[in-house]
């Protein structure tokens, strides 16, 4: 199942973690910049998205199953025990 | 306000709790030594130390608190949903395989785990004890809110039954009962959650029986004869919470209008509840004050589509604000609860106690996927409270157990007890934290007490009694505080003193013990020195006017974050340059 080499592998987690980073950067910037003029509402987070649902809604539920998603593919394809670095620097 | 107690809610409550001091009994003899006690000796399955982290993170905040909010400001508390929940891909894909490779049983074990250092074991023990009592606080107010309804005690006799309670969990059996009394407690919440959704949907949305009634504005006057609410002594019959009031068709949080001039909606689907609630017009409560100095509580109609954009709150209406002051203060939360997840002591703590760090990932997946799924039901139960006649718009900490309420005492008795019991398993994780900082960082390596394995586990037990004091008192002082927006200071907090030294640890081959303890201590110190000279503080914990708080405030937004964290990992970096020809420096 994981066809990933060992060196992918390991740059999976920060691949990862910057994808949903700046996922998560550009709701908050839409949500202080994009959303509000004078204190109105006039897109960003405000605008329709689908079903009836606003931007702002259906961002937050992406946001939340996004990070289940990508928690769950680097459980599938990430480093195996012997391949994670300590870290440690010793 | 005043409570009418319920007999079953009262026996499913103290049946949650015998069942959790038994077991916490019956583990004890698991946890003598120092490893059992504090890491429960790292034999914890991957499953259920991820559904523990559920139980560990879903505090009061969570359940009560943004609950609460959503159901007061609408999309403000899911805000909270959505950062707290964003904080667990830090967690996973920055420290958590790391930070088990690096540690024993406390953050302080990973940050000093290179260099032997008194000074970083002191400042990581003086971090985890401030966090732990910053996050402490919210858990025991949550409890005070949650007897007053639940058994008609006052606030203060929740808050002495639940350090009481968990004192007892913890000093018996450590890690090993705190992780079972989080499994539990996290699986609970998620299924009598996803339980009161599903009947939510089926009840759909409907216009209240009296809705002229449940518009006037309300008023409440302490004074030396007592509580006075619309004019009269504070009875059973006038008092402003809902649950006793609908029966005279006075409930609080109603829709004042349905999509297409309909009364009531049916069974809805997710989808189709969110885009009704969206399309209603809302009847919201705003707190004021009249010319005697009474507090008001003025009925605000407001469109649905209008709650489901950020900003209605006091937390978050900077964000409607075109002042690029107010702006940061938006981003400096947002910033806090995506870094702080992963610098709390209780969470870090808690990859101690699984076998290697492919256990701690995959434990922290199965985290993920419980505390997702909990915080999309957030969204529903904080709708649904607000629309159901069921508010007490006195006390934003009620609104999940009074929405409970609306659907019979027997689901009413089943959440509170299961609230209850998601704060002793916060309140566990946070205690046990503080006491490992006392008894393992402190006592044993830093002031280097002689203890044996059994010595150090004996005073981990005195400090968490010393710690659960310490949680009383906190509880009752902070008593009207809305606890999500007291766990937003812990998580500033954490992430000014600790994220900066572990990325930079893990990370940055040149980090230095000196560098270290300058940035946890700088991050620390700055970040609270920041919150007590915040507007926030001043109004909210001082009781200046929102005008004077605004004024008087030393620095020009309430939250820390963006500006403490950056500080943190400037100081690291510089310190660590100029001290990195010391004997420790690594290579």
């Amino acid at each position: 199942m994981n066809q990933f080499n060992p060196r992918q592998r390991l740059w999976l987690a920060p691949t990862l973690f910057w994808i949903y980073t700046l996922s998560y950067a550009a709701f908050v910037v839409a949500a202080a910049f994009f959303t509000f003029e004078n204190g109105d509402p006039v897109g960003g987070l405000a605008q329709p998205a689908f079903a009836g649902l606003s931007f702002g809604v259906v961002a937050g539920f992406a946001l939340i199953f996004g990070a289940f998603v990508l928690a769950m593919i680097y459980a599938l394809l990430g480093p195996r025990e012997q391949e994670t670095p300590s870290r440690s620097n010793r | 306000m005043i409570y009418q107690t319920s007999t079953l809610a009262i026996i499913v409550f103290a049946a949650f709790v015998g069942l959790v001091l038994a077991l916490s009994f019956w583990l004890a003899s698991r946890a003598k030594s120092a490893s059992g006690y504090f890491a429960a000796h790292g034999q914890v399955g991957w499953f259920v130390n991820g559904i523990a982290f559920a139980g560990d993170y879903l505090s009061a905040a969570s359940f009560l608190g943004i609950c609460g909010m959503i159901a007061f400001f609408g999309y403000d508390g899911f805000l909270y949903s959505i950062g707290y929940l964003a904080g667990w891909i830090v967690a996973l894909f920055v420290i958590a395989e790391p930070i088990k490779k690096l540690g024993k049983y406390t953050l302080a074990d990973a940050l000093n785990a290179k260099f032997n250092s008194r000074g970083i074991k002191l400042i990581a023990a003086i971090t985890t004890l401030v966090i732990s009592l910053f996050y402490l606080v919210p858990q025991m107010v949550g409890a005070g809110a949650l007897v007053k309804p639940l058994l008609g005690l006052p606030h203060w006799a929740g808050v002495m039954m639940v350090g009481a309670t968990v004192t007892v969990i913890v000093a018996t059996g450590g890690m090993v009962s705190t992780t079972w009394v989080q499994f539990i407690k996290g699986t609970l919440l998620v299924i009598v959650c996803a339980f009161v959704v599903v009947l939510l949907l089926q009840r759909g949305f409907s216009l209240p029986a009296s809705p002229i009634e449940s518009t006037e504005v309300q008023t409440i006057s302490k004074g030396p004869s007592g509580t006075i609410v619309n004019g009269e002594p504070l009875s059973l019959e006038n008092q402003l919470d809902s649950g006793l009031r609908a029966k005279h068709g006075l409930g609080f949080g109603s829709v004042a209008e349905l999509p297409n001039g309909v009364n009531s909606t049916g069974p809805l689907g997710p989808l189709l509840y969110i885009e009704t609630f969206s399309k209603s017009t809302i009847t919201t409560w705003r707190k004021g004050a009249d010319a005697n100095g009474a507090t008001t509580y003025t009925p605000v109609p407001r469109s649905g589509q209008d709650l489901l954009l950020p900003g209605s709150s006091p937390t978050f209406q900077s964000v409607r604000s075109d002042g690029i002051f107010a702006k940061l203060d938006f981003f400096s939360l947002m910033l806090a609860l995506f870094l702080g997840t992963a610098s709390l002591p209780h969470i870090l703590i808690r990859y101690y106690t699984v076998k290697d760090a492919v256990a701690a990932r995959k434990s922290t997946v199965v985290g993920i996927g419980a505390i997702g799924l909990f915080y999309i039901l957030t969204l529903y139960l904080g709708i649904g409270a607000m629309t159901s006649g069921s508010l007490d718009p006195t006390d934003s900490n009620m609104s999940a157990p009074l929405l409970a309420r609306t659907f019979g005492n027997g689901t009413f008795a089943v959440i509170s007890a299961v609230a209850f019991t998601t704060v002793l398993g916060t309140v566990s994780g946070l205690i046990l934290a503080g006491a490992g900082a006392v008894a393992h960082d402190l006592m044993k390596d830093y002031w280097g007490m002689n203890l044996s394995d059994r010595q150090q586990v004996r005073a981990a037990k005195f400090a968490a009694i010393g710690l659960g004091v310490a949680a009383i008192f906190l509880g009752v002082f902070f008593e009207k505080m809305n606890v999500t927006f007291l766990v937003g200071w812990a998580f500033n907090v954490a992430a000014s003193a600790n994220l900066p030294a572990l990325v930079m640890l893990l990370y940055w081959k040149r980090t230095t013990k000196a560098g270290i303890i300058s940035a946890m201590a700088v991050g620390l110190v700055s970040s609270l020195a920041w919150i007590l000279a915040s507007a926030d503080t001043l109004e909210k914990v001082f009781g200046f006017s929102a005008a004077d708080a605004a004024t008087s405030a030393l620095v020009p937004f309430s939250q820390p974050a963006i500006v403490t964290v950056p500080l943190g990992f400037v100081v690291l970096i510089l310190v660590s340059l100029f001290t990195s020809k010391s004997p420790t420096t690594a290579e």
